[in-house]
């Protein structure tokens, strides 16, 4: 007791404040559902949580010094293994969204642990030839993906626990919740990998590949592991995104989209596993939503290019939005010239 | 064995790819970076010549060379506001991909979403017996012969390709020698674009021009790239060959999983050869 005290009395309160800061929209975002229903907000906010998945998979996989191009394409494996289970053989909803990112992971390791011997360059440009390969057979494989007129998923099941009757067919909450649920593991389980040894090992490959090698570090292993747990997450994504559209076709898993959930996470800030991908894709895809309501065809494109280019420009180098958060905090502790900012990095001289 | 003509079309698409990936790897190997917004320098050539002939009443070959030049300067002008001011190969890559909306929207916004055809500017074919070639395609082989080698003699025989080529090999040796880097590098970017427009220009009466033609030309001259080994210009024509013939011969048998199929063998070959059928020739 007396040590809890003494940590009590001890304790810094400005450490404090960013975090009550950050765990305000974290709360928000939890009661949304209560404030609105509205079929308009939820979307946005699913659509924006799905893709910020896939940008934490993305940032991942940036930190082992590779540059994926194939986000998308495991979306893409993640959603055609739920609805052809569930659709096509009939398996119950949950085992097929299980299964699908099971079936992503799997297919990520093995051809990551193919693949990832060619690093950097090339291995954007493979990733990139996958998601069109993966796009073409959706298109082509009419007798079990339907082609270009795409799968009608099945809904989930409903649940009935006591008082309570979740229905996913009624509106977009059940939804809004399992996505909320999906980016909280994906967020939890990157956030520990963070603070891991392996998350340690990551920052060092990114850092100088050729030095983390001499440090005995195996490279090849730690890429196949970030790129494996990237598919996973992105498979979950991906099972997500088909069952909330109700319908998957392949125009909708491109190569477009694999550039999109790059830009979100660079945008958000590669500096941090979770935080910067969640801001970066809930921005961006808001931006972009809300540019495509424009009434020139074409402009949401075009500024949502500019946008993305101005980002880049102007923040320095390696920052992206999330690291304005301990700038903030800079200014506001600025009178004390020692304190440690949470979440900054110091710089030794 | 295939009709002739699918022979004739391979070639056709060989060029296509040989012009946007020699300027891709020239860009390459002086930069150092790859130009993600290959393929939509090479729309908008299209769309600018497209406005050229049908609204201006420009000539055909004439409009072609005004268009190279406007794509190399803009180029240029995107080089040095942007790409410049963007550090890290990872950024630069992400600039240049964002690029890809920003040109398709604007080309989208000031050209339509709508398929426009070229009225065929060389009409009539050759006839030769069992099969005729339309004077067209034996254009854009004939200019593609010509672009290749008006750049062999500018790299191999002129002060500036010394340059060019001294810049490639090793910039800080280069520069002490007395070649300004930063120009030859805004020069050679500019270069790069403008053979990626007089391809979308070349190609422009023989396809459908829209918005969003330049995405699987740029994705088959990076995978052109790939299979010559990134950084190697010769490299880069054989590639180009290689792929443009394949994927000819391969549609007439296998239609559309004959991309599939290129995909994989691309997949295969890097695995087996790392650097590419040629190396690493020039970085």
């Amino acid at each position: 007791m007396n040590v809890w005290l003494n940590r009590f009395r001890t304790y810094d309160w400005r450490n404090m404040w960013p975090k009550v800061v950050a765990a305000v929209p974290v709360i928000i975002f939890l009661l949304i559902p209560v404030f609105t229903q509205g079929e308009i907000v939820l979307n946005m906010l699913i659509l924006s949580g799905i893709w910020a998945v896939a940008a934490m998979g993305f940032t991942l996989i940036l930190r082992t010094g590779q540059f994926s191009l194939g986000q998308a394409a495991f979306m893409a494996i993640g959603g055609y293994t739920c609805a052809i289970l569930t659709v096509v053989l009939g398996w119950p909803w949950w085992w097929g969204f299980l299964l699908s990112g099971i079936v992503s992971g799997l297919i990520a390791m093995l051809i990551g642990s193919v693949v990832l011997r060619v690093g950097g360059i090339y291995f954007s440009i493979i990733t990139l030839s996958l998601t069109e390969v993966i796009r073409i057979i959706a298109q082509q494989w009419e007798s079990v993906t339907h082609g270009s007129r795409g799968l009608i998923t099945t809904p989930p099941p409903n649940i009935d626990l006591g008082p309570l009757h979740i229905n996913f067919m009624a509106n977009s909450v059940p939804f809004y919740y399992l996505t909320l649920i999906l980016v909280a593991v994906t967020g939890l389980v990157f956030w520990q990998i963070g603070k891991t040894r392996m998350g340690g090992t990551f920052y060092a490959m990114l850092a100088n590949q050729t030095l983390a090698e001499h440090e005995g570090i195996h490279l090849m292993r730690y890429r196949v592991i970030a790129f494996t747990l990237a598919g996973v997450f992105a498979g979950f994504a991906g099972a997500i995104y088909a069952n909330y559209l109700t319908v998957i076709s392949p125009l909708i898993f491109g190569l477009w989209q694999s550039i999109q959930i790059m830009m979100m996470s660079i945008v958000g800030g590669m500096s941090s596993l979770v935080a910067g991908p969640i801001i970066g894709s809930t921005v961006l895809y808001i931006l972009g939503i809300q540019l495509s309501r424009l009434p020139i065809y074409g402009i949401s494109q075009l500024l949502y290019g500019a946008v993305v280019v101005l980002v880049l420009i102007f923040l320095p180098k390696g920052t992206g939005l999330i690291d304005l958060w301990p700038r903030i905090w800079r200014k506001i502790y600025r009178e004390v010239e020692d304190y440690e900012i949470p979440g900054e990095t110091r710089q030794e001289d | 064995m295939p009709p002739a003509g699918i022979w004739i079309d391979g070639l056709v698409q060989s060029s296509t790819y040989i012009t946007m990936a020699f300027g891709m790897v020239l860009v390459f190997s002086i930069l150092g970076i790859l130009n993600w917004t290959h393929g939509q320098y090479y729309m908008i050539g299209a769309v600018i010549v497209y406005y050229g002939v049908t609204a201006a009443g420009v000539p055909f070959p004439f409009s072609m060379l005004v268009v190279g030049l406007i794509i190399a300067g803009l180029g240029m002008l995107v080089k040095k506001v942007i790409i410049d001011r963007v550090s890290g190969d990872l950024y630069v890559g992400a600039v240049t991909l964002a690029l890809i909306f920003f040109f398709e929207g604007l080309a989208s916004m000031l050209f339509g979403m709508q398929d426009k055809g070229l009225a065929n500017v060389l009409p009539g074919s050759l006839d030769l017996g069992t099969f005729s070639v339309s004077y067209q395609k034996i254009a854009v082989v004939g200019f593609t012969l010509v672009v290749l080698i008006a750049m062999y003699i500018v790299l191999n025989r002129t002060k500036i390709g010394l340059s060019i080529r001294a810049v490639a090999q090793e910039p800080r040796a280069a520069s002490l020698y007395g070649v300004r880097v930063e120009r030859v590098s805004l020069l050679v970017m500019g270069i790069g674009c403008m053979l990626a427009a007089w391809a979308g220009c070349i190609m422009a009466p023989v396809y459908a021009i829209n918005p969003f033609i330049g995405r699987m030309p740029m994705i088959f001259s990076l995978l052109a790239i790939v299979i010559g080994g990134l950084g190697s210009l010769s490299g880069a024509i054989i590639g180009g060959l290689i792929l443009g013939f394949l994927n000819s011969v391969m549609t007439y048998y296998i239609s559309y999983y004959s991309e599939v199929v290129l995909f994989v063998l691309v997949i295969i070959l890097l695995l087996v050869r790392p650097q590419g059928l040629f190396g690493a020739a020039l970085k």
